[in-house]
């Protein structure tokens, strides 16, 4: 890699993580403080309004059934893709610009995946019985079927959730350590559970390489069968330019590209905010930059190829969901998706670009919208649209679910605000391995026990 | 009562030649602590087996077997016919088994991890905070003070900073 900063020590790297979690800014209050207001005001509050009143409460009806609450779903469910994947790969192919960074993009797959759970169930009318998708005995015989791709979801996204979580856990066990050895009172109890006793022996670190490469590779095919399947519950149906084979690798490389893009915007704040400056450099936003580039142009051939076997297919119904959505009520969005997605990445060509930081940032944030449009377009356009005229209709959200939508960002960065104090969120022992080893002669650093070395509280 | 000797050094490669000048002058296999994985180790103290691997293997086998009997058993108990397909479909049903053999393999593997690193620590074990930072320790377990004499030449001719005569319950 490295980090770009030659001159950081060992001791360095803990001084810096262990101060991102015992000092608290003002800034950090107030932005948790408005990320939980925003989300009970504007999740909370809706979604009891509408168990109240009803799912009517919501725009969704006929034929437009399924809504943002399903869009949204999907983009969360792609948000969180990158994360936990792309940790992976790099992992596996031994990158080491990724140490500085995994932490975080994992978080951001976990949370998104909790957010996205959650949109389930706030498309459940009633929610309460969501337990009868899951198998298990019941004195009602009430099996669920295995044929059902809301089945394949459901084991799907469980078994992501519990991947992606002992993942993340597994690869901070080191780092907890480190961090209880440095803090007293309720925090040191804390870590010291969450350590479970780490010593940093070298059977341990033999042992957690071998689970942690195990890991990696089980949690590859997985994030790539997680998204195909979230695109099955789609291409399985026989709508009109959803019934299409393309749609598990369209959905994939969707759900990459946009999670890419969150880890820009995740690592944009962490340098920001938590004045990680030092570790995550203009090396990780230009990796990242290529990245995004490379993915931008696999999602656009994907769209030219998705309209090429619309118009190929030479049947009225796919002729009419072509029309539809290049010219028709929803063809400004669909412009625009293609201006943020596909356009606006070209700029990813410029490595000045990539090394810009708030440009980045902006580009990242234009990439989510354009791809959350590119969700609400597949279920909204396609579900407005289907064979016969009589069942046409539009589909404009309410104000509940538009609430809904608003109020999903401010739960996911009330999750992902928790996370940061909790967790170390860049990997100490891994940022460690970056830099140049220790030669024989002691530096003049501090020494441990000197007194910068007591416990923090 | 048997004690560790413990060394420690500044640099890795000088912790590793002590650890294997300590296993080389006959004493039990040292040990080594680091804030971060040490390259070599293997080569200098010989191979450190895991199980992992196994934990995995029959973790995935598991998953998968039981993944496939849910949901053919579900199907053959809750028997749905639809338009003369069988009841048992092996496409769809091998997506469950792919995700529980996943699941499965996640789990057991964790679980080799717990057992092999004998995770959760429940009594206190050698450990000194500076090898969470930028130390490198070595330490052995030596019988008797005259062997604990030994390993202490031994760790202060391998370049040692300090040496520290550590117990089990008192590190």
């Amino acid at each position: 890699m490295q980090s770009d900063a030659r001159d950081i020590s060992y001791a360095d790297v803990n001084r810096d993580v262990v101060r991102s979690l015992v000092e608290t800014g003002r800034t950090y209050y107030i932005t948790l403080a408005t990320a939980i207001t925003v989300t009970l005001v504007c999740f909370f509050f809706p979604w009891f309004y509408q168990l109240y009143y009803g799912l009517g409460a919501a725009g969704v009806n006929h034929p437009g059934v399924w809504g943002t609450y399903l869009a949204s779903f999907i983009f969360w469910i792609g948000l969180s893709h990158s994360g936990t994947l792309l940790s992976c790969v790099l992992h596996i192919t031994n990158s080491s610009w990724r140490k500085a960074m995994y932490r975080s993009a994992e978080a951001m797959t976990l949370f998104s995946l909790v957010v996205a759970a959650t949109m389930v169930m706030v498309h459940l009318g009633r929610p309460w019985f969501v337990h009868w998708a899951l198998p298990y005995p019941n004195q009602m015989e009430l099996w669920p079927n295995f044929k059902s791709p809301l089945l394949f979801d459901v084991m799907a996204i469980t078994t992501y959730v519990t991947g992606s979580s002992i993942f993340i856990y597994m690869g901070t066990i080191p780092d907890f350590a480190a961090v209880r050895d440095r803090t007293t009172g309720w925090r040191h109890h804390m870590y010291v559970l969450l350590s479970l006793g780490w010593r940093g022996t070298d059977t341990e670190w033999n042992r957690l390489g071998w689970a942690y490469t195990f890991l990696a590779v089980l949690i590859i095919p997985l994030a790539v069968s997680v998204h195909s399947i979230v695109s099955w519950d789609f291409a399985l149906s026989i709508v009109p330019a959803l019934h299409q084979t393309i749609f598990a690798p369209y959905f994939v490389v969707g759900a990459i590209y946009s999670g890419t893009a969150g880890i820009v915007t995740v690592m944009y704040m962490l340098r920001k905010y938590m004045d990680f400056g030092q570790y995550i450099t203009k090396l990780h936003f230009d990796n990242l930059g290529k990245l995004l580039l490379v993915l931008s142009l696999i999602w656009t051939y994907i769209n030219v190829l998705e309209l090429f076997t619309g118009w190929y297919s030479g049947t009225s119904t796919e002729y009419e969901a072509l029309n539809y959505k290049l010219f028709g009520y929803y063809a400004p969005l669909y412009w625009e998706m293609i201006l943020f997605c596909a356009v606006a990445p070209l700029l990813l060509i410029s490595k000045r670009f990539r090394t810009s930081f708030v440009p980045m940032l902006i580009l990242s944030i234009l990439i989510n919208i354009g791809m959350y449009t590119e969700r609400f377009l597949i279920v909204g356009t396609s579900l407005s649209r289907q064979y016969l005229p009589d069942a046409w209709g539009l589909y404009v959200p309410s104000l509940v679910e538009i609430s809904i939508l608003i109020g999903s960002l401010g739960l996911f960065v009330t999750l992902f605000m928790l996370f940061v104090k909790i967790f170390p969120s860049i990997s100490i022992y891994e940022v460690k391995e970056t830099l140049p080893e220790p030669e024989d002669a002691p530096d003049p650093a501090p020494q441990i026990g000197a007194p910068e070395w007591q416990p923090t509280r | 009562m048997a004690t560790n000797a413990l060394g420690l050094f500044h640099a890795p490669a000088t912790a590793l030649a002590a650890a294997g000048e300590l296993k080389g002058a006959g004493f039990a296999r040292p040990s080594l602590m680091s804030p971060i994985p040490i390259e070599g180790v293997e080569e200098v103290l010989g191979e450190n087996k895991s199980v992992i691997k196994r934990f995995t293997f029959f973790g995935a086998i598991f998953g998968g077997v039981s993944g496939f009997l849910l949901a053919a058993g579900t199907a053959v108990l809750y028997v749905h016919p639809t338009g003369g397909r069988p009841i048992i479909t092996i496409p769809p049903f091998l997506i469950i088994t792919y995700e529980l053999t996943i699941l499965c393999g996640i789990l057991a593997t964790v679980l080799g991890f717990f057992i092999s690193s004998r995770f959760p620590a429940i009594r206190e074990r050698v450990y000194v905070p500076e090898a969470a930072v930028d130390k490198f320790a070595v330490t052995v377990v030596c019988d008797d003070t005259e062997s604990f004499r030994r390993a202490e030449a031994i760790l202060r001719g391998a370049g040692a900073e300090e040496i520290r005569e550590l117990t089990e319950e008192g590190s």
